[in-house]
């Protein structure tokens, strides 16, 4: 049981050190995707397979894919034909390739029996009983935590664009 | 449940205002009604707060709900109502949205409130980020410089380092003690290091102090502090000086005081150390300062060592040494960065100390409260920060913390210079061509507020005794 926590483990280390080892933010988002993707393993090891699978829907799917958009649109530019062909040699996808073959290998033979979490496995019901039970004040906190975010990203996002039509040169410092 | 509920009501208080703001400036942007509105939800918060005070049963939804949690939830809520009112005149000139401000300040004031509450690593985190989240966005509200921007980023990315330290060691100490709870946790401190294992809980502990330490602008966790306080709109920088720290100091105190740490116990060498490195680092960095936010700034990591001594003392008698200089330290950081506020605009920090030269005789009233903050951050008599500072340095000879006291001690009157500087550029006569940039005028609120501060600073350091009285009742 343990081998397999280890493997996945050493998945999402090598893979996050890529993260902040690449250079091109795209590559580094691959990473990023396969080390989410091996924490979810982790979770399912673990015995909490809804948190697995929130964790490959929201952050590996929703999220990731907001960001590898994001990070595409601001890549636009004459380059960027260069860059969609230097995307595609097979020394830049064959390292995530790598690990997330042993990770697709690590949960084929999780779902095939090959090892229990050991531990109790924790459904959907429960989570739900603990975060509307115990946890409901952490849970609303959790709402105003992201509510914060949300307010911040909306009016800081808003004051630039406005800024930006205001001045037409390139914001300079202030100092008379 | 209701019960529950209505012990948690300076909470929802918070959290509903900050809603019902949010909603209502959907519907129409009413710059004053929505200060207004601010003020009356810091209002509920504290008018609810006896509530939290007779709760029964102490411990609800991983909430410590109890006289210590009550006073420290006031003094920031106030803390907070007072950077409000700092913030209405500060940008009232202020062109784009500006009602977001105060959804942000009071989501900050909730996230303190619940940090200064927590008794669980989950309330604990959530709080922690909850202040930080929103003092991001503060930080780089008016995003009318490249200042507020940059600031943003120096407070962002150590602050996001701070809170996965701090995440890594909850997962830790959970690890080796199957604990969440706060209190629970710190009894076990006392008996952890019989245990073989025991480095497992220094690891997790470390990460956790480092975590806090940045919180509290400690030196060697410090370097973001100077920048921050600098670039910060000056409200927001009092808030981040004030708030901020005070409810990390609550959650230090809960979560240390049970261990009862021993003198010579590595604890202790951790804190001790930092306190000195503060205390010492804050004062010598001070003196080579020309801007007043950043003398502030430095100001207040030696605060922080200051705060640490006391700390170190343990038992009941520190943490009412504790309570009582975080009251004046309050007082006096809070106007401080007021007057620094009440004559800045978002886009024109008054900031530097030549800009401060002959403000006596511009403004004699803003000279005065200025003043008078000053000389209590020095801890002269007749003001609150000497009270303050005599009952630090009383619960850090009661314990016999010589080192510490010394160091206190010199690096105080190190202090006195560069308080001392900025009260010369006060009285100077303004440099030839008189000043050239636009005064705002003192707004009613500013004045109201700054007045009121002043009054209690020179009251607590004329009578101490009921303020005293009123600490040693609620935290005791």
């Amino acid at each position: 049981m343990n081998i397999l926590f280890y493997m996945a483990s050493i998945v999402a280390v090598i893979a996050t050190l890529m993260v902040i080892l690449e250079f091109n933010p795209v590559h580094a988002l691959l990473y990023l995707i396969v080390s989410l993707l091996s924490l979810a393993v982790i979770f399912f090891l673990l015995g909490a397979p809804f948190a697995a699978a929130l964790e490959v829907i929201i952050y590996a799917g929703a999220i990731m894919v907001l960001f590898v958009f994001v990070v595409m649109m601001l890549n636009l530019g004459p380059r960027s034909a260069d860059e969609e062909r230097s995307w595609h040699p097979a020394r830049v996808w064959f390292g995530p390739f790598l690990l997330s073959a042993a990770l697709l290998a690590e949960l084929l033979f999780v779902l095939r029996g090959g090892g229990g979490a050991g531990f109790g496995e924790v459904s959907p019901e429960e989570v739900g009983i603990a975060l509307f039970g115990p946890y409901l004040l952490a849970t609303e906190l959790a709402s105003m935590l992201l509510l914060s975010g949300l307010i911040g990203a909306y009016h800081l996002g808003r004051g630039y664009g406005e800024a930006r039509r205001h001045e037409p040169g390139p914001v300079e410092e202030s100092t008379p | 449940m209701t019960a529950a509920l209505s012990s948690i009501s300076p909470l929802i208080c918070l959290g509903a205002a900050a809603v019902l703001v949010m909603l209502l400036v959907a519907l129409r942007r009413a710059y004053t009604g929505m200060a207004a509105l601010t003020l009356v939800g810091l209002g509920a918060a504290f008018s609810t707060l006896p509530l939290m005070v007779d709760s029964n049963p102490h411990r609800l939804f991983f909430l410590m709900l109890n006289g210590y949690t009550a006073f420290y939830a006031g003094l920031l809520i106030l803390a907070s109502a007072a950077c409000v009112a700092f913030t209405f005149s500060y940008l009232k000139e202020f062109e784009r949205n500006r009602e977001e401000f105060f959804i942000l300040m009071l989501l900050a004031t909730l996230g303190a409130t619940v940090l200064a509450a927590a008794d669980h690593f989950a309330t604990f985190f959530l709080g922690f980020e909850l202040l930080s989240v929103s003092l991001y966005s503060l930080t780089a509200f008016p995003s009318m410089t490249q200042g507020h921007i940059e600031a943003a980023v120096k407070y962002l990315v150590p602050a996001s380092v701070s809170s996965a330290f701090l995440l890594f060691g909850m997962a830790l100490i959970y690890a080796w003690s199957g604990e969440m709870s706060i209190s629970r946790i710190g009894h076990e401190l006392r008996a952890a290091h019989i245990h073989a294992d025991y480095q497992w809980m220094v690891a997790g502990l470390a990460m956790i102090v480092v975590a806090m330490g940045f919180k509290l602008a400690l030196a060697p966790f410090h370097l973001w502090t100077p920048d921050v306080y600098q670039g910060a709109p000056a409200p927001v920088t009092a808030f981040i000086a004030t708030v901020s720290k005070g409810a990390v100091v609550a959650m230090l105190l809960r979560l240390f005081t049970p261990a009862e740490i021993q003198t010579g116990s590595t604890l202790f060498w951790v804190f001790g150390f930092m306190a000195a490195l503060s205390m010492i680092a804050g004062n010598l960095l001070a003196l080579f300062q020309e801007n007043v936010k950043r003398i502030l700034a430095y100001s207040s990591i030696a605060h922080s060592g200051y705060i640490l001594v006391a700390f170190l003392a343990g038992g009941a008698r520190a943490i009412e040494a504790v309570s009582f200089y975080l009251i004046t330290y309050f007082l006096a950081t809070l106007g401080s960065f007021g007057v620094v506020s009440a004559l800045s605009t978002p886009g024109m920090e008054r900031e530097n100390l030549d800009d401060y030269r002959g403000l006596a005789r511009q403004n004699p009233f803003l000279a005065a409260v200025f003043t008078l903050m000053v000389l209590s951050l020095a801890g002269l008599p007749l003001t609150a920060g000497f009270i303050g500072k005599f009952y630090l340095t009383l619960a850090g000879v009661g314990a016999a913390l010589w080192p510490l006291v010394i160091i206190l001690a010199l690096t105080s009157a190190m202090g006195l210079y560069y308080y001392l500087r900025i009260l010369v550029a006060l009285f100077v006569l303004a440099p030839s061509g008189g000043d050239r940039r636009p005064k705002p005028p003192l707004s009613f609120s500013n004045a109201f507020v700054l007045t009121l501060l002043a009054v209690l600073l020179f009251w607590i350091g004329v009578m101490p005794a009921p303020v005293l009285n009123l600490v040693r009742a609620m935290v005791g």
